[in-house]
């Protein structure tokens, strides 16, 4: 394995037989039924599948907004009934997700909410300020939403959910809505992040490419009703960069394989 | 204000026919006097006697009661209907019956209970100023969209600092709006108030000056309510645009 922040340890997340139905038109529509996987400490995670395969959905019975229909996910150890503590959701939507009436650096202070009620005012925006750092937005703090492009609400929602050093970090296609270049930079952004903090990421993206490029892991999944399809783990060391690590032999090779797999069921051929 | 000014112009423009029209006695000078004379029994109203000041006063004073009682029942009442689905349900149909029911239709059944005094006319301002500012809030609250809501469940946040930290600047614009709405309604219902029963306000002062035939001061009074309306609403655009900055719709200077 090469030098990740993976700790061989007790799981940090586990998923056993997860199941998921919603009545649809009074008819019962299973998303998945019988998921199970274990995700380790400091793992980088991705989970790709066909559009419509449920991919969001687990991550949304992991976080807790929404409740399972049957099994149990367990975080730390402990079965999750609701949005737990140490885990923060990152919605696709970041503009629907953002605060407009607040500021960047008041978007990013309500992170700190429900979390860390002891500090002073100053370490609070000590705090906040270096946050705003970590992803960029120096010189931005007081910029309402609307004055900021997509990534740079982008960047603020992230933020805002790092700093209540969640231990989990659950993202949910964050990078889909921007543009490319855009994309390239926010990957190479939330890579540095998770190098440098202890916080373990669950990243779902339809982009094989994104997944290969930033994951310790990847968890495929089978079109409706989702069943793990494959569980590859991703041998390219790291620190990552755009340039070279796209450009790697190795990095092509996994890219086509899953995005082969992937494709073919899309397509309703059988892997 | 400067791309204001064609407007101004148009009305200093009518003003100017309508002197010269009575003036030369194409229309009624008795019905409708000279402008100018309207505006010199205005400036002896306002500021000299000061009996249309004095009469301002106490219409102001139960515009702002009414309006303000009312902003501070329905916006909790609108907030509590907007997030808990029984509130919603028990008091939606009561609200539907009553909001059509014209706020003027209320006065003789609000004399039968508390009077011609203050009391009534505050109460039925208060009425009439209820169902805007409850619709519009309730309304908000149910178009915030869910996934601010699931942000601050993610964050961890309780049920109360949702309502308070998501859901209430969330639907503010709505609320606004609503009390821009009753702002304007509550002026109508003071006045129709104060011309049927009392002694007191800008309604009264006008409908006695009509009976006892001073026709520039009812007037006077007239064009007082208009300012009046148009100043209301101008401050309340300003405090809407300092609430509202983050919308990003104010002009850029």
């Amino acid at each position: 394995m090469t030098a990740t922040n993976e700790v061989q340890s007790a799981p940090i997340i586990e998923v056993r037989n997860a199941a998921k139905r919603f009545a649809v038109n009074g008819q019962s529509l299973t998303v998945f039924d019988g998921i199970s996987c274990s995700i380790p400490q400091g793992a980088f995670l991705s989970i790709v599948g066909p559009s419509g395969c449920g991919k969001s959905t687990l991550l949304k019975l992991i976080s807790g907004l929404e409740a399972p229909s049957g099994g149990e996910i367990l975080f730390n150890g402990k079965k999750v009934t609701g949005p737990a503590d140490g885990m923060i959701y990152v919605f696709q939507q970041y503009t629907k997700s953002i605060f407009p009436w607040r500021t960047v650096i008041q978007n990013i202070e309500f992170g700190l909410n429900s979390h860390k009620k002891g500090l002073s005012r100053t370490e609070r925006e000590d705090l906040c300020r270096h946050y705003v750092k970590l992803v960029g937005l120096e010189g931005y703090e007081n910029y309402f939403p609307y004055q900021l492009s997509g990534g740079m609400q982008q960047r603020v929602v992230i933020a805002r959910a790092l700093i209540c050093e969640p231990s989990v970090l659950l993202m949910d296609e964050p990078f889909s809505a921007v543009d490319a270049l855009t994309r390239a930079i926010l990957q190479e952004l939330i890579l540095n992040i998770w190098r440098t903090i202890p916080v373990t990421i669950l990243f779902v993206t339809h982009d094989v490419e994104e997944a290969v490029f930033l994951s310790s892991r990847i968890i495929s999944l089978t079109k409706s009703p989702a069943k793990i399809h494959e569980d590859v783990a991703i041998d390219l060391a790291y620190p990552r960069d755009q340039i070279t690590t796209r450009a790697e032999p190795r990095f092509h090779a996994l890219r086509q394989r899953l995005f082969a797999s992937i494709f073919l069921q899309e397509k309703g051929v059988a892997p | 204000m400067k791309k204001r000014w064609p407007g101004f112009l148009l009305i200093l423009i009518l003003l100017l026919l309508w002197e010269f029209a009575s003036a030369n006695k194409m229309i009624d000078p008795i019905t409708f006097p000279r402008v100018s004379v309207i505006f010199s029994s205005w400036m002896k109203a306002v500021v000299g006697s000061g009996e249309l000041t004095r009469q301002l006063m106490p219409s102001m004073g139960r515009i702002f009661m009414g309006f303000g009682l009312a902003a501070l029942i329905a916006v909790p009442l609108g907030l509590l209907m907007g997030t808990i689905p029984m509130v919603y349900r028990l008091l939606e149909p009561i609200t539907e019956f009553i909001r059509p029911i014209p706020s003027s239709a209320y006065i003789p059944v609000a004399i039968l209970f508390l009077g011609i005094g203050n009391e009534m006319k505050i109460f039925v301002i208060f009425l009439a100023c209820m169902f805007p500012i409850l619709l519009n809030t309730y309304g908000g609250v149910r178009a915030v969209d869910p996934v601010l809501i699931d942000t601050g469940r993610t964050f961890g946040l309780s049920r109360v600092k949702v309502l308070w930290q998501i859901i209430l600047p969330a639907a503010l614009p709505n609320i606004l709006t609503g009390m821009r709405i009753s702002l304007g309604i509550a002026l109508i219902v003071a006045v129709v108030a104060e011309m049927i029963t009392g002694n007191s306000g800008i309604g009264y002062f006008i409908l006695d000056m009509q009976r006892i035939f001073r026709v520039p001061e009812m007037f006077a009074g007239i064009f007082t309510l208009g300012l009046l309306g148009f100043l209301i609403n101008f401050i309340f655009l300003r405090v809407e645009g300092y609430f509202l900055r983050w919308r990003g719709t104010s002009v850029e200077t």
